[in-house]
């Protein structure tokens, strides 16, 4: 199970190419700013990405993100053999 | 601040559709409060014609093999649905070529509980992602 920093499907595209969703789904809004690193997905499909940047649209703010390589358990592994 | 929603009708890819033989996946296991939220997601960010666009999102199995797909775009999923688009054309589903190919939109006409029903069966069981590691389980 994740706690995502925000809910998406990680199956959207736009015509970007990248993931999106809106702002207002995040836990935390000030957290998502370009060149951000934040978790994204559901409680069961969650991969970390990149906030590309945010653009208005409907009735909210949208969030691109670049999905990056890699599982979430594979960068936890990463940051648990870099820092002990 | 907020804008107009995105009209797809001129974004729309200028392409034939997918055989009825092709494969579509979709990453995750879905529920129909998922499928709901998705679907109202879209419409919140997308219109079609005007009107707010209710829809999913799928990858037609198109110009790369299955597994070189679902190796670079769902690795993050443990399952996938694979349906073809015969199927979900028999369950009255119309796709729309949003985005960049291979992505494509299924069509709703609501999001009430009798059409994601309808959604869940037209996708199938869910089976494992083979491209899915299985390093940690």
């Amino acid at each position: 199970m994740y706690l995502v920093d925000i809910t998406a499907d990680l199956n959207d595209e736009d015509e970007t190419g990248y993931v999106w969703t809106f702002l207002d789904e995040a836990r935390d809004p000030a957290r998502i700013s370009p060149g951000a690193l934040v978790v994204a997905g559901d409680e069961e499909a969650a991969a970390v990405c990149q906030v590309v940047d945010l653009r208005p649209a409907g009735d909210g703010t949208i969030v691109h993100l670049r999905l990056l390589p890699g599982l979430v358990d594979d960068y936890r592994a990463l940051v648990e053999r870099a820092v002990g | 601040m907020p804008g107009d929603r995105i009209e797809q009708r001129p974004k729309l890819r200028a392409e034939r559709p997918p055989a009825s033989t092709t494969l579509v996946i979709r990453g995750g296991r879905d529920t129909p409060e998922k499928l709901r939220s998705h679907a109202l997601r879209t419409a919140r960010a997308w219109s079609l014609d005007g009107q707010p666009l209710l829809g999913i999102s799928v990858f037609a199995v198109l110009d790369e093999p299955l597994a070189d797909l679902l190796g670079r775009r769902f690795a993050t999923f443990r399952t996938v649905y694979l349906p073809t688009v015969g199927r979900l054309d028999a369950y009255g589903f119309e796709l729309l070529p949003t985005a960049q190919r291979p992505h494509f939109t299924v069509r709703l006409r609501s999001a009430d509980d009798q059409e994601l029903g309808r959604l869940l069966e037209a996708l199938g069981a869910p089976g494992p992602n083979p491209a899915y590691p299985r390093r940690y389980g």
